[in-house]
């Protein structure tokens, strides 16, 4: 009884296998983050392979969205969150006071649990990154939105509303918008946290499709809390505990033949 | 592998072409949003600094007399603010007994009582009150209120008090014309209902529904759920919502101006025409000049100084109630 | 405390009602008290309406509109004067609150937010916006007036300045901290600075609240009275186009018609009372249906 629930060795084969041999775009190296006094995550040590899904998984509070925001330095927002330790992204330490963090946030997309379009159109929605650090012509500009829109499936349902609110769509395309609209600035690496928790099984679908097909184009790191997700759609699985890293490995391992007893409880759904 | 190295290249070309958001526009937004927040630190200092100020000569010609002194003779240049600040209390005190009842009773019906089809007419009705110019509550005070408070209010209870000790004094009115400090007390009583009645309706509906409904389920009245229940819960802010309305009562110029009968004079009747701080500014300031100026200017400095107290009050006891 | 207990009594007769008579009164004192106390509300808001109309409708004439304020013991005349001088003083106020208030509010939902500068400010915007105008007018006639030797427009705009600011200050910053934060997240997870995530992001989702700020300052100002008597003072004729000297306007032209001895005088006060009511109980109206219509969005 090595497999979790509902998981078949089918699901962890074929497509999703894990490629090692890519080359490491983000190294975490000795990595800990601290809320004002809370200790939140603790010497956390991890790689990410290029163009590969990696999903993060462990219970609540276990520091796996911690994590996720510590690679665009999201968390500098508030400041009694600070982190130490490296994490280098292509080799530059984006903890480094001197990185300019609207550069990096521009080159890492993020995607959030609740979809958070913006107060404007759908197209000045997908627009918006682009005219922050590009100067496109008019045509150029509608060109890279039409793309982005399509890259993130939803070209075709909102291709007759481009003027129209954002927060107007359902919440499944709410989420694929805002996959648009972070997909439009090329960047090179895309985080995901808990992107369909808030959504119902049929966008949920949508967006995993999504995600695999985006795996061609963009590194990517998706934070979850359901074990089947991180199967269906990932190549890695690191496993977090308190904030720790417990195991990280090939996902077809970790499902399959987890080394830790920790882990193999979670996966198994013991507790968490 | 070839792939990934172009894309990679790419991605810094890309970099590199690209223009550069934020910078220096980022600066200037933040140091304006700074600028325009200091601002109002810097009016608010403004203010005191002006008015103590202007203030310095009345305070050094007459000293701690300034307060005590009942006088304000323009022709022999005595000037004091006990009629002033007597008649700016007593008429905030007679708006407080008069309005803080008026107010809760507004908000136990508008949260207890009314059918729910009614509450959203009634509620904006009674905030509506807080929209009418003050002017146009002197008007009506003058014109409409005080007519009748002479008639009904005045002229009777006067009869029958006559010779009475005490009441005999407090509610004689020597000539009814209906104007007068406890006219004035009305008037703000009115004003500050729907502050107070407000932020009293906004308490008692954050309390949770299931303490009601415990207490209105164990045979509670709605008498008793108020009196026991709700009031206890909300009683600090509404005590701050009290101050805050005091605040408005205490500085309110032009209702007052035009119902206290503008009279310096202590009388013991509240029947009797005074004037308050702000009134008598308002009334003399244009015409004022010299010492007069100054003393009016002193005025001020007592008005603010006592409005900035109770509003400090105010806020404590209201925030204190946000946090619990 | 023994009536809020029944139970307390051993064995009552079966069938009597357990609630005591005393408990009943109070209770149906209480219904009856806070029944009254809302329809004196109701009444007095009546009441007033009912005097504006009755009393100002009567001088609803076209020259109300067209002649200005007459002079002492002159017949006829009209408030046009005052009426633009109140449009001039009150679009100037607003004019220079606006980007003081929306940006101090923004200082404090985005940029200050719990820091004891923001603390500090938040606490004196909350006494500017009770303290009495009349000292306010102080203030300025100090500032102003005296140096430059002259009531003026600019005196009395900027006197409304300092009203309508704390009013906007506030509700702009407690509409931006209705703004989920997640989206200020969203926004600099692309690379947004904070200036661009505020004007694009936050304002946007605040706008219609930070609107009902404005309007609700514009309603303010528009019947202030106290601060405008020695700032702009009045005077009835038209003003200066540089606006030196004493500026007509509707709140100190009531005030002093009001309370004239003059018959016309007298009736171009009540017609200006109900115009002006009029205008401000109907900004009062909009500002609601703005806010209303952004929540049901």
């Amino acid at each position: 009884m090595n497999a979790a629930q509902g998981i078949t060795s089918a699901q962890l084969t074929g497509r999703h296998k894990a490629d090692e041999t890519s080359p490491i775009r983000i190294a975490v190296k000795d990595l800990n983050f601290y809320y004002g006094s809370f200790h939140g995550l603790k010497s956390v040590n991890l790689n990410f392979h290029d163009r590969q899904v990696t999903a993060l998984i462990g219970p609540s509070g276990c520091g796996k969205s911690t994590l996720l925001r510590t690679f665009n330095r999201i968390y500098s927002l508030y400041p009694e969150q600070r982190a130490e330790g490296e994490i280098l992204l292509d080799g530059q330490n984006v903890l480094d006071a001197s990185v300019d963090l609207n550069e990096l946030r521009s080159r890492i997309g993020m995607v959030f649990q609740k979809p958070t379009p913006f107060p404007m159109s759908i197209y000045d929605n997908v627009a918006f990154g682009l005219r922050l650090y590009e100067k496109l012509p008019k045509a150029d500009l509608d060109m890279r939105v039409e793309e982005s829109l399509r890259k993130a499936a939803l070209w075709d349902e909102v291709k007759d509303k481009l003027k129209q609110s954002g927060m107007g769509l359902s919440g499944g395309q709410q989420q694929r918008l805002c996959i648009a609209r972070t997909v439009a600035q090329r960047p090179e690496v895309i985080l995901f946290d808990e992107p369909t928790s808030a959504l119902d099984p049929i966008s949920t679908g949508r967006i995993e499709e999504l995600i695999e097909q985006l795996r061609t184009e963009f590194t990517i790191v998706i934070v979850t809390h359901n074990m089947q997700q991180a199967a269906r759609i990932s190549q890695f699985t690191a496993f977090m505990y308190l904030g720790e890293l417990v195991e990280f490995g090939p996902t077809t391992r970790i499902f399959m033949n987890p080394e830790k007893r920790q882990t193999q409880d979670y996966i198994t759904g013991r507790f968490g | 592998m070839a792939a990934l190295t172009d894309q990679i290249a790419l991605t810094r070309d890309r970099a590199s072409a690209r223009k550069k958001p934020g910078g220096l526009g980022d600066s200037l937004f933040r140091a304006a949003s700074y600028g325009a927040a200091l601002l109002v630190l810097f009016v608010l200092a403004g203010i005191l600094a002006s008015i103590a100020y202007g203030a310095w000569p009345a305070f050094n010609e007459f000293g701690f007399g300034f307060i005590t002194s009942s006088a304000w003779n323009i022709g022999q240049e005595q000037y004091g603010a006990l009629v002033a600040i007597v008649g700016t209390l007593a008429s905030a005190v007679i708006a407080l007994l008069i309005g803080v009842p008026l107010s809760l009773g507004i908000a136990v019906y508008l949260t207890q009582l009314c059918p729910g089809w009614a509450r959203k007419p009634v509620s904006m009705t009674i905030e509506l009150l807080a929209s009418v110019p003050s002017i146009i509550y002197g008007m009506w005070g003058l014109f409409v209120f005080a007519p009748l408070f002479a008639r009904f209010v005045q002229v009777p209870v006067s009869n029958l008090v006559e010779g009475m000790p005490i009441v005999g004094t407090l509610f004689y009115a020597r000539v009814p014309s209906g104007v007068g400090i406890l006219t004035a007390g009305i008037i703000l009583a009115i004003m500050i209902v729907p502050f107070v009645a407000s932020i009293t309706r906004d308490m008692l509906d954050q309390i949770p529904t299931v303490l009601r409904e415990s207490a209105y389920g164990i045979g509670c009245t709605t008498w008793e759920v108020v009196r026991h229940v709700l009031v206890p819960q909300a009683s600090v802010s509404i005590i701050g919502a009290i101050m805050l309305g005091l605040g408005r009562a205490l500085g309110e110029t032009m209702a007052v101006t035009f119902v206290i009968g503008n009279a310096n004079r202590l009388s013991g009747s509240v029947f009797d025409p005074g004037s308050t701080i702000a009134s008598r500014i308002a009334n003399e300031f244009n015409e004022a000049d010299g010492l007069q100026l100054n003393s009016l200017m002193a005025l001020g400095c007592i008005l603010f100084v006592i409005t900035f107290f109770v509003l400090i009050i105010a806020r404590i006891l209201t925030r204190r109630a946000k946090v619990a | 405390m023994d009536a809020a207990n029944p139970l307390a009594t051993t064995a009552p007769p079966a069938r009597i009602s357990r609630v005591r008579s005393g408990r009943r009164i109070a209770d149906k004192t209480l219904i009856l008290a806070s029944t009254l106390a809302t329809l004196i509300g109701i009444v007095v808001l009546g009441s007033i309406l009912f005097m504006l109309v009755v009393e100002g409708i009567k001088g609803f004439a076209p020259s109300l509109f067209t002649e200005p304020t007459p002079g002492p013991g002159s017949e006829g005349g009209g408030i046009a004067n005052a009426i633009l001088g109140s449009l001039v003083l009150t679009f100037l106020g607003i004019l220079v609150a606006t980007p003081v208030g929306v940006m101090a509010g923004t200082f404090l939902a985005e940029y200050g937010r719990n820091s004891k500068l923001a603390d500090l400010i938040r606490f004196l915007n909350d006494i500017l916006l009770s303290a009495p105008s009349i000292l306010i007018g102080l203030f300025v006639y100090t500032l102003m007036v005296r140096p430059m030797g002259s009531y003026s427009g600019w005196a009395g705009a900027v006197a409304l300045a300092i009203i309508a600011t704390p009013v906007i200050v506030r509700t702009t910053e407690d509409m931006l901290r209705l703004v989920p934060s997640t989206l200020r997240e969203a926004g600099a997870a692309l690379g947004a600075p904070p200036s661009i995530v505020i004007k694009s992001i936050t304002w946007r989702g605040a706008s219609a609240g930070i609107v009902t700020g404005i309007i609700l300052a514009l309603a303010r100002i528009a019947g202030e009275t106290a601060p405008l008597l020695f700032t702009a003072l009045n005077n009835n004729s038209w003003f200066r186009a540089d606006l030196m000297g004493g500026i007509p306007n509707l709140p100190v032209m009531i005030y002093q018609f009001a309370l004239s001895p003059y018959p016309n005088w007298q009736q171009l006060a009540w017609a200006g009372a109900l115009l002006i009511t009029v205008t401000i109980l109907a900004l009062s109206i909009v500002a609601r249906f703005v806010i209303k219509t952004e929540r049901s969005r």
